[in-house]
């Protein structure tokens, strides 16, 4: 299935089952990917920099492990946890992204250097996969407890340099 | 004029009130929140593109350090008295004890949703809402140690292995790395065991609920940690006075770390500071 977010087409590996996430995506959700997008165009590597485009043109390739390697759709302890591979890279760093909802709410996942994942609510350590991931953040919330409906409260980082750098 | 950061257990019951009180002041006025954010904001993963100032990076202590004193200096304005103090939590490691006291940061969280319902910083008090988070969660939450799976705080003797590493820290300068005293403080291990989360990491974790997430800074036991992490980075300078922080100079384009890494002279963001200024803290504040 592919999207125009902002006008820059983007490919969602179709979940095991139909997937409103991408069908009525909500402004929140649509600026996160926006911001995931301009991390990638800012980023330090101008190949990461293509993923999203270059992952439009063809269809998600199968993951080792299969589907469940590149999405997810469960209730686990009373919430609906959803994720989805949006975009693949060359290299393994910053190679993949992942758009994941809780009860439908963006939870901000962001990956570590030796593959593994974190999530902004569970952010001192990290976990194989984004399901794990996801799992544990729900582990911490309340009874209640949702996640902000517009993601975490100001990540706007879009991979600039802060004029570190000339 | 140099102040002394004192070791919470000491404060007075005056140097307690005190503290809590500029807390709750800059809070009212807003400032605190911006704290909050600069956290949220400067939260850059290694394994993304991008300049990591704050963590999984060299960078770490110097950031901290300055984020320290810039909410000290915040403090400093409501009651000039008023400094940081810190948790050595190599020795006070009980829930009940200091600094979890009803007149300084409060209890542990209510078993049912893990909210601070006792000392200043409860909800009730209605003086300490949080309004920057991760979730929709306005009052502030901890599980001390974990009560669903237990963990133990770091001892004196983890705290010892990173002081021992002479070298301040090593390339490829993320949270890989297996050797260097700033990922061995800051934490970062790999597997799911217990080695996976030390010290730093660990007391994050220990404390839970909101020092477990982005906005961890949410929970003021966030500065006495922070400061005994810097009082941890003092003790190491002084043991080891022939090593300074790394690296000295920037990587280099063929370099993964290549922009994505502070050297010593280089700017730290969000301030027009380079780690190498924040080297030396000897004529602003010392350790008690």
């Amino acid at each position: 299935m592919a999207v125009s977010v902002d006008g820059v087409p983007v490919s969602t590996v179709p979940a095991d089952t139909a997937t409103p996430t991408a069908t009525a995506r909500s402004g929140p959700v649509r600026r996160a990917r926006r911001r995931d997008l301009l991390r990638g165009l800012f980023g330090a590597s101008a190949a990461l920099a293509m993923t999203p485009v270059v992952a439009a043109s063809r269809p998600p390739r199968p993951a080792p492990g299969g589907p469940a390697a590149f999405s997810f759709d469960e209730t686990y302890r009373g919430r609906r946890i959803r994720g989805a591979l949006t975009s693949w890279g060359p290299a393994a760093e910053a190679g993949a992204e992942w758009e994941v909802t809780v009860d439908g709410r963006p939870l901000h996942l962001m990956r570590r250097a030796d593959g593994t994942w974190l999530s902004m609510v569970d952010h001192y350590r990290s976990y194989a996969t984004p399901r794990e991931a996801v799992r544990a953040a729900v582990d911490e919330l309340g009874p209640g407890e949702r996640l902000r409906e517009d993601g975490p409260a100001h990540h706007t980082y879009t991979g600039g340099h802060h004029g570190l750098h000339p | 004029m140099v102040y002394i950061r004192k070791d919470v257990s000491t404060l007075t019951v005056a140097e307690r009130r005190r503290f809590v009180n500029a807390l709750l002041t800059i809070k009212k006025r807003g400032e605190y929140d911006e704290f909050v954010r600069i956290h949220i904001d400067h939260y850059v993963s290694d394994g993304e593109g991008g300049l990591r100032s704050a963590h999984m990076t060299p960078s770490f202590l110097p950031w901290h350090r300055r984020f320290l004193l810039d909410l000290e200096t915040a403090l400093r304005r409501v009651d000039p008295a008023v400094t940081v103090p810190y948790w050595d939590w190599t020795r006070d490691r009980a829930t009940t004890a200091v600094p979890w006291t009803k007149d300084l940061l409060g209890g542990n969280g209510r078993r049912s949703d893990h909210q601070v319902t006792t000392g200043p910083f409860a909800y009730a008090t209605g003086d300490w809402t949080i309004r920057e988070n991760v979730t929709d969660g306005e009052f502030l939450t901890r599980d001390l140690g974990r009560a669903g799976s237990p963990i133990a705080l770091p001892t004196a003797s983890d705290v010892e292995t990173a002081l021992r590493d002479p070298v301040y820290d090593v390339a490829p300068w993320d949270s890989t790395v297996a050797r260097g005293f700033r990922n061995r403080l800051e934490g970062w291990g790999s597997g799911s065991g217990s080695a996976a989360w030390r010290n730093h990491n660990r007391v994050h974790r220990w404390v839970g609920g909101a020092m477990l997430s982005g906005a961890s800074v949410n929970d003021p036991v966030f500065w006495l940690h922070h400061a005994f992490v810097d009082l941890l980075w003092t003790r190491w300078q002084s043991r080891h006075r022939e090593h300074r922080y790394l690296p000295a100079g920037p990587p280099g384009p063929g370099s993964s770390q290549y922009r994505r890494v502070v050297a010593r002279h280089e700017k730290l963001p969000p301030w027009d500071m380079t780690p190498s200024q924040l080297d030396d803290v000897s004529r602003i504040y010392r350790y008690a």
